[in-house]
Protein backbone atom coordinates (compact mmCIF):
# COMPACT_ATOMS: atom_id res chain seq x y z
CA UNK A 1 0.00 0.00 0.00
CA UNK A 2 2.81 2.39 0.90
CA UNK A 3 4.72 1.64 -2.26
CA UNK A 4 1.56 2.13 -4.30
CA UNK A 5 0.92 5.50 -2.68
CA UNK A 6 4.45 6.68 -3.42
CA UNK A 7 4.03 5.56 -7.01
CA UNK A 8 0.86 7.63 -7.23
CA UNK A 9 2.92 10.68 -6.34
CA UNK A 10 2.66 10.85 -2.54
CA UNK A 11 6.34 11.48 -1.86
CA UNK A 12 5.99 12.09 1.87
CA UNK A 13 4.74 8.55 2.51
CA UNK A 14 8.20 7.31 1.54
CA UNK A 15 9.30 8.44 5.00
CA UNK A 16 7.38 5.49 6.46
CA UNK A 17 9.63 3.12 4.55
CA UNK A 18 12.72 5.02 5.66
CA UNK A 19 11.70 4.77 9.32
CA UNK A 20 10.81 1.11 8.99
CA UNK A 21 14.09 -0.11 7.51
CA UNK A 22 16.56 2.56 8.61
CA UNK A 23 17.98 1.08 11.79
CA UNK A 24 18.19 -2.57 10.80
CA UNK A 25 19.92 -1.84 7.54
CA UNK A 26 22.15 0.78 9.14
CA UNK A 27 23.46 -1.98 11.38
CA UNK A 28 24.43 -4.09 8.39
CA UNK A 29 26.09 -1.15 6.62
CA UNK A 30 28.06 -0.13 9.69
CA UNK A 31 29.36 -3.67 10.20
CA UNK A 32 30.13 -3.99 6.52
CA UNK A 33 31.85 -0.64 6.00
CA UNK A 34 33.30 -0.23 9.46
CA UNK A 35 32.17 3.29 10.20
CA UNK A 36 28.95 5.17 10.63
CA UNK A 37 29.68 7.96 8.17
CA UNK A 38 30.14 5.68 5.17
CA UNK A 39 27.27 3.49 6.33
CA UNK A 40 24.83 6.40 6.45
CA UNK A 41 25.96 7.53 3.02
CA UNK A 42 25.48 4.05 1.57
CA UNK A 43 22.07 3.72 3.19
CA UNK A 44 20.92 7.14 2.03
CA UNK A 45 22.10 6.28 -1.46
CA UNK A 46 20.19 2.99 -1.32
CA UNK A 47 16.98 4.74 -0.26
CA UNK A 48 17.18 7.36 -3.00
CA UNK A 49 17.95 4.74 -5.63
CA UNK A 50 15.06 2.66 -4.38
CA UNK A 51 12.76 5.67 -4.68
CA UNK A 52 13.93 6.41 -8.20
CA UNK A 53 13.42 2.82 -9.31
CA UNK A 54 10.31 2.10 -7.31
CA UNK A 55 8.23 1.50 -10.42
CA UNK A 56 10.37 -1.55 -11.08
CA UNK A 57 10.01 -3.08 -7.64
CA UNK A 58 8.32 -6.20 -8.96
CA UNK A 59 6.95 -7.33 -5.61
CA UNK A 60 6.06 -4.35 -3.38
CA UNK A 61 5.33 -6.80 -0.54
CA UNK A 62 9.04 -7.57 -0.50
CA UNK A 63 10.22 -3.97 -0.71
CA UNK A 64 12.49 -4.57 2.29
CA UNK A 65 14.36 -7.40 0.62
CA UNK A 66 14.62 -5.41 -2.58
CA UNK A 67 16.02 -2.42 -0.69
CA UNK A 68 18.44 -4.66 1.17
CA UNK A 69 19.77 -5.98 -2.08
CA UNK A 70 20.40 -2.44 -3.30
CA UNK A 71 22.18 -1.65 -0.03
CA UNK A 72 24.37 -4.76 -0.22
CA UNK A 73 25.58 -3.65 -3.60
CA UNK A 74 26.08 -0.07 -2.51
CA UNK A 75 28.24 -1.35 0.33
CA UNK A 76 30.24 -3.46 -2.10
CA UNK A 77 30.78 -0.51 -4.39
CA UNK A 78 31.63 1.91 -1.61
CA UNK A 79 33.89 -0.58 0.12
CA UNK A 80 35.78 -1.27 -3.06
CA UNK A 81 36.11 2.42 -3.90
CA UNK A 82 37.23 3.76 -0.58
CA UNK A 83 38.70 0.91 1.32
CA UNK A 84 37.78 0.79 4.94
CA UNK A 85 38.26 3.84 7.05
CA UNK A 86 39.13 3.64 10.67
CA UNK A 87 36.46 1.60 12.38
CA UNK A 88 34.34 3.51 14.80
CA UNK A 89 32.78 1.35 17.40
CA UNK A 90 29.09 1.30 17.99
CA UNK A 91 28.29 0.29 21.50
CA UNK A 92 24.77 0.29 22.85
CA UNK A 93 25.22 1.49 26.40
CA UNK A 94 21.74 0.42 27.46
CA UNK A 95 22.28 -3.13 26.33
CA UNK A 96 25.61 -3.19 28.10
CA UNK A 97 24.06 -2.24 31.39
CA UNK A 98 21.22 -4.73 31.06
CA UNK A 99 23.53 -7.62 30.41
CA UNK A 100 25.78 -7.19 33.40
CA UNK A 101 27.26 -10.68 33.24
CA UNK A 102 30.69 -9.24 32.85
CA UNK A 103 32.13 -5.93 33.76
CA UNK A 104 31.00 -3.38 31.17
CA UNK A 105 34.58 -2.46 30.47
CA UNK A 106 35.37 -6.08 29.62
CA UNK A 107 32.36 -6.26 27.36
CA UNK A 108 33.38 -3.09 25.59
CA UNK A 109 36.84 -4.51 25.00
CA UNK A 110 35.35 -7.76 23.70
CA UNK A 111 33.20 -5.79 21.27
CA UNK A 112 36.21 -3.88 20.08
CA UNK A 113 38.02 -7.13 19.41
CA UNK A 114 35.05 -8.44 17.42
CA UNK A 115 34.96 -5.29 15.34
CA UNK A 116 38.69 -5.49 14.77
CA UNK A 117 38.47 -9.12 13.70
CA UNK A 118 35.53 -8.36 11.43
CA UNK A 119 37.57 -5.62 9.87
CA UNK A 120 40.28 -8.13 8.98
CA UNK A 121 38.00 -10.46 7.07
CA UNK A 122 37.92 -10.30 3.30
CA UNK A 123 34.88 -8.24 2.22
CA UNK A 124 33.08 -11.17 0.62
CA UNK A 125 33.61 -13.26 3.76
CA UNK A 126 32.44 -10.44 6.00
CA UNK A 127 29.35 -9.98 3.85
CA UNK A 128 28.48 -13.69 3.97
CA UNK A 129 29.11 -13.92 7.72
CA UNK A 130 26.94 -10.91 8.49
CA UNK A 131 24.08 -12.13 6.36
CA UNK A 132 24.17 -15.60 7.87
CA UNK A 133 24.91 -14.97 11.54
CA UNK A 134 23.79 -11.42 12.19
CA UNK A 135 20.89 -11.06 9.79
CA UNK A 136 20.10 -14.77 10.24
CA UNK A 137 19.19 -15.37 6.63
CA UNK A 138 18.99 -18.75 4.96
CA UNK A 139 21.40 -19.58 2.18
CA UNK A 140 18.72 -19.41 -0.50
CA UNK A 141 17.76 -15.90 0.52
CA UNK A 142 21.43 -14.93 0.76
CA UNK A 143 21.94 -16.22 -2.76
CA UNK A 144 19.02 -14.19 -4.07
CA UNK A 145 20.34 -11.07 -2.38
CA UNK A 146 23.96 -11.39 -3.38
CA UNK A 147 23.80 -13.19 -6.72
CA UNK A 148 26.34 -15.67 -5.38
CA UNK A 149 25.70 -19.40 -5.43
CA UNK A 150 24.81 -21.28 -2.27
CA UNK A 151 27.92 -23.45 -2.25
CA UNK A 152 30.19 -20.42 -2.64
CA UNK A 153 28.34 -18.67 0.17
CA UNK A 154 28.72 -21.66 2.48
CA UNK A 155 32.43 -21.70 1.77
CA UNK A 156 32.70 -17.97 2.54
CA UNK A 157 30.82 -18.34 5.81
CA UNK A 158 32.96 -21.28 6.84
CA UNK A 159 36.17 -19.40 6.09
CA UNK A 160 34.90 -16.32 7.87
CA UNK A 161 34.12 -18.38 10.98
CA UNK A 162 37.52 -20.06 10.87
CA UNK A 163 39.25 -16.71 10.58
CA UNK A 164 37.20 -15.13 13.36
CA UNK A 165 37.95 -18.07 15.66
CA UNK A 166 41.60 -17.76 14.87
CA UNK A 167 41.71 -14.00 15.49
CA UNK A 168 39.54 -13.99 18.59
CA UNK A 169 40.96 -17.07 20.27
CA UNK A 170 44.29 -15.26 20.38
CA UNK A 171 42.55 -12.49 22.28
CA UNK A 172 40.76 -14.85 24.64
CA UNK A 173 43.86 -16.80 25.52
CA UNK A 174 45.94 -13.62 25.98
CA UNK B 1 32.63 -31.20 25.53
CA UNK B 2 33.25 -27.84 23.91
CA UNK B 3 36.53 -26.20 24.61
CA UNK B 4 35.78 -23.27 26.89
CA UNK B 5 38.32 -21.24 24.97
CA UNK B 6 36.69 -21.94 21.66
CA UNK B 7 35.19 -18.82 20.21
CA UNK B 8 31.44 -19.12 20.05
CA UNK B 9 29.95 -17.76 16.84
CA UNK B 10 26.57 -17.25 18.50
CA UNK B 11 28.17 -15.04 21.11
CA UNK B 12 29.76 -12.94 18.38
CA UNK B 13 26.48 -12.75 16.52
CA UNK B 14 24.61 -11.62 19.63
CA UNK B 15 27.11 -8.84 20.09
CA UNK B 16 26.74 -7.72 16.50
CA UNK B 17 22.95 -7.98 16.60
CA UNK B 18 22.68 -5.22 19.14
CA UNK B 19 20.50 -2.50 17.72
CA UNK B 20 21.85 0.52 15.95
CA UNK B 21 19.78 3.65 15.97
CA UNK B 22 20.01 6.51 13.53
CA UNK B 23 18.41 9.78 14.53
CA UNK B 24 15.66 11.55 12.66
CA UNK B 25 18.14 13.81 10.88
CA UNK B 26 18.90 10.81 8.70
CA UNK B 27 15.24 10.62 7.66
CA UNK B 28 15.29 14.31 6.87
CA UNK B 29 18.36 13.95 4.69
CA UNK B 30 16.82 11.06 2.76
CA UNK B 31 13.53 12.85 2.32
CA UNK B 32 15.35 16.00 1.23
CA UNK B 33 17.15 14.02 -1.45
CA UNK B 34 13.97 12.25 -2.50
CA UNK B 35 11.99 15.48 -2.82
CA UNK B 36 14.53 16.74 -5.33
CA UNK B 37 13.74 13.79 -7.58
CA UNK B 38 10.77 13.84 -9.94
CA UNK B 39 7.54 12.67 -8.38
CA UNK B 40 6.25 9.33 -9.45
CA UNK B 41 3.17 9.39 -11.57
CA UNK B 42 1.59 6.43 -13.27
CA UNK B 43 1.43 8.21 -16.59
CA UNK B 44 4.13 10.79 -16.14
CA UNK B 45 7.41 11.28 -17.90
CA UNK B 46 9.30 9.77 -14.97
CA UNK B 47 7.39 6.50 -15.25
CA UNK B 48 7.90 6.38 -18.98
CA UNK B 49 11.62 6.93 -18.56
CA UNK B 50 12.03 4.32 -15.87
CA UNK B 51 9.74 1.63 -17.23
CA UNK B 52 11.36 -1.00 -19.45
CA UNK B 53 10.31 -0.71 -23.04
CA UNK B 54 9.41 -3.59 -25.28
CA UNK B 55 11.63 -4.25 -28.26
CA UNK B 56 10.14 -6.67 -30.72
CA UNK B 57 12.64 -8.87 -32.49
CA UNK B 58 11.43 -10.15 -35.82
CA UNK B 59 13.03 -13.00 -37.78
CA UNK B 60 14.30 -10.43 -40.26
CA UNK B 61 16.18 -8.64 -37.53
CA UNK B 62 17.92 -11.80 -36.37
CA UNK B 63 20.33 -11.49 -39.23
CA UNK B 64 21.03 -7.89 -38.28
CA UNK B 65 21.50 -8.91 -34.67
CA UNK B 66 23.89 -11.65 -35.68
CA UNK B 67 25.84 -9.18 -37.80
CA UNK B 68 25.98 -6.79 -34.85
CA UNK B 69 27.30 -9.59 -32.67
CA UNK B 70 30.07 -10.28 -35.15
CA UNK B 71 31.01 -6.60 -35.33
CA UNK B 72 31.01 -6.19 -31.57
CA UNK B 73 32.94 -9.40 -31.11
CA UNK B 74 35.72 -8.12 -33.33
CA UNK B 75 35.68 -4.65 -31.80
CA UNK B 76 35.64 -6.05 -28.32
CA UNK B 77 38.54 -8.35 -28.94
CA UNK B 78 40.60 -5.59 -30.51
CA UNK B 79 39.77 -2.80 -28.10
CA UNK B 80 39.70 -4.65 -24.86
CA UNK B 81 42.46 -7.19 -25.32
CA UNK B 82 44.56 -7.64 -22.25
CA UNK B 83 41.79 -6.77 -19.92
CA UNK B 84 38.76 -8.78 -19.07
CA UNK B 85 37.08 -7.83 -22.27
CA UNK B 86 33.58 -8.78 -22.91
CA UNK B 87 31.39 -8.99 -25.88
CA UNK B 88 28.02 -10.50 -25.97
CA UNK B 89 24.61 -10.24 -27.41
CA UNK B 90 21.55 -12.36 -27.09
CA UNK B 91 20.58 -14.24 -30.18
CA UNK B 92 16.96 -15.09 -30.42
CA UNK B 93 15.56 -18.21 -31.87
CA UNK B 94 12.02 -19.23 -32.31
CA UNK B 95 10.22 -21.92 -30.46
CA UNK B 96 6.66 -22.80 -29.69
CA UNK B 97 4.46 -19.90 -28.71
CA UNK B 98 4.51 -19.03 -24.97
CA UNK B 99 7.48 -21.28 -24.39
CA UNK B 100 10.71 -19.88 -22.97
CA UNK B 101 13.03 -18.88 -25.75
CA UNK B 102 16.52 -20.22 -26.16
CA UNK B 103 18.88 -17.28 -25.81
CA UNK B 104 22.58 -17.40 -26.49
CA UNK B 105 24.78 -15.30 -24.25
CA UNK B 106 28.33 -14.66 -25.36
CA UNK B 107 31.16 -13.03 -23.47
CA UNK B 108 34.77 -12.50 -24.42
CA UNK B 109 36.79 -12.82 -21.25
CA UNK B 110 40.28 -14.19 -21.98
CA UNK B 111 41.38 -14.22 -18.35
CA UNK B 112 38.24 -15.73 -16.89
CA UNK B 113 38.20 -19.14 -15.30
CA UNK B 114 34.44 -19.26 -14.96
CA UNK B 115 31.58 -17.32 -16.49
CA UNK B 116 27.92 -17.53 -15.58
CA UNK B 117 24.82 -15.61 -16.53
CA UNK B 118 22.60 -14.27 -13.79
CA UNK B 119 19.30 -12.51 -14.19
CA UNK B 120 15.83 -12.20 -12.87
CA UNK B 121 15.00 -15.32 -14.91
CA UNK B 122 17.23 -17.52 -12.73
CA UNK B 123 16.92 -15.76 -9.41
CA UNK B 124 20.33 -14.09 -9.91
CA UNK B 125 21.86 -17.42 -9.04
CA UNK B 126 25.39 -17.64 -10.36
CA UNK B 127 25.52 -21.34 -9.55
CA UNK B 128 22.48 -22.26 -11.66
CA UNK B 129 23.63 -25.20 -13.78
CA UNK B 130 21.76 -24.19 -16.92
CA UNK B 131 23.44 -20.78 -17.09
CA UNK B 132 27.08 -21.75 -16.80
CA UNK B 133 28.97 -20.60 -19.89
CA UNK B 134 31.46 -22.90 -21.58
CA UNK B 135 34.80 -21.74 -22.89
CA UNK B 136 34.71 -22.03 -26.69
CA UNK B 137 38.33 -21.09 -27.21
CA UNK B 138 40.03 -17.76 -27.76
CA UNK B 139 38.57 -16.32 -24.59
CA UNK B 140 35.03 -16.67 -25.90
CA UNK B 141 32.48 -18.00 -23.44
CA UNK B 142 28.93 -18.83 -24.35
CA UNK B 143 25.83 -20.53 -23.10
CA UNK B 144 22.44 -21.03 -24.66
CA UNK B 145 19.76 -21.13 -22.03
CA UNK B 146 16.00 -20.75 -21.73
CA UNK B 147 14.60 -17.33 -20.91
CA UNK B 148 10.88 -16.79 -20.40
CA UNK B 149 9.01 -14.31 -22.54
CA UNK B 150 9.04 -10.76 -21.29
CA UNK B 151 11.36 -8.09 -20.01
CA UNK B 152 14.42 -9.20 -18.12
CA UNK B 153 17.58 -7.83 -16.58
CA UNK B 154 20.75 -9.84 -16.51
CA UNK B 155 24.48 -9.68 -16.11
CA UNK B 156 27.55 -11.84 -16.40
CA UNK B 157 29.41 -13.05 -13.33
CA UNK B 158 33.07 -13.81 -13.92
CA UNK B 159 34.95 -16.04 -11.50
CA UNK B 160 32.08 -15.87 -9.01
CA UNK B 161 32.89 -12.31 -8.10
CA UNK B 162 33.06 -9.82 -10.95
CA UNK B 163 29.72 -8.62 -12.26
CA UNK B 164 29.67 -7.09 -15.69
CA UNK B 165 26.86 -6.02 -17.97
CA UNK B 166 26.64 -7.19 -21.53
CA UNK B 167 28.26 -4.40 -23.58
CA UNK B 168 26.34 -5.26 -26.71
CA UNK B 169 22.93 -5.27 -25.11
CA UNK B 170 20.94 -2.26 -23.93
CA UNK B 171 21.61 -1.24 -20.37
CA UNK B 172 18.85 -1.56 -17.88
CA UNK B 173 17.63 1.90 -17.00
CA UNK B 174 19.27 1.82 -13.62
CA UNK B 175 22.26 0.41 -11.85
CA UNK B 176 20.57 0.24 -8.51
CA UNK B 177 22.21 -2.96 -7.52
CA UNK B 178 25.65 -1.42 -7.52
CA UNK B 179 26.50 -2.66 -10.96
CA UNK B 180 24.85 -1.91 -14.24
CA UNK B 181 22.66 -4.63 -15.64
CA UNK B 182 21.71 -5.36 -19.20
CA UNK B 183 18.18 -5.41 -20.49
CA UNK B 184 16.63 -8.03 -22.69
CA UNK B 185 13.16 -8.46 -24.08
CA UNK B 186 12.18 -11.91 -25.19
CA UNK B 187 9.07 -12.10 -27.29
CA UNK B 188 7.28 -14.61 -29.46
CA UNK B 189 7.97 -14.54 -33.14
CA UNK B 190 5.32 -15.23 -35.69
Amino acid sequence: VIVARVLRGDVEVFRVLVERYRDRYARYAIHMLGNREDAEEALQDAFTRAYRSLARCEDPERFGAWLFRILINRCRTMGARRGRRARTFVVDEGALLEAAVEHPADRGAWREEIDRALDRLRPEQREAFLLKYVEELGYDEMSRLTGVGVSALKMRVMRACDRLRELLSEVQSA
Amino acid sequence: VPDENEVNMSRIARELQKPVRLDSSFDSRVMGAVRKLPKHSRFGLWSRLTTPRSVMVSPLSWGLAAAAVAVFAVMGTVNLAGDVSRTAAPLFSSSAKAQPQRVQFVLVAPDAKKVAVVGDFNGWDASHAAYQAQHRGGGVWSVTAPVPLGHHRYSFVVDDSLWMPDPTAPRATDNDFGVANSAIVVSNQE
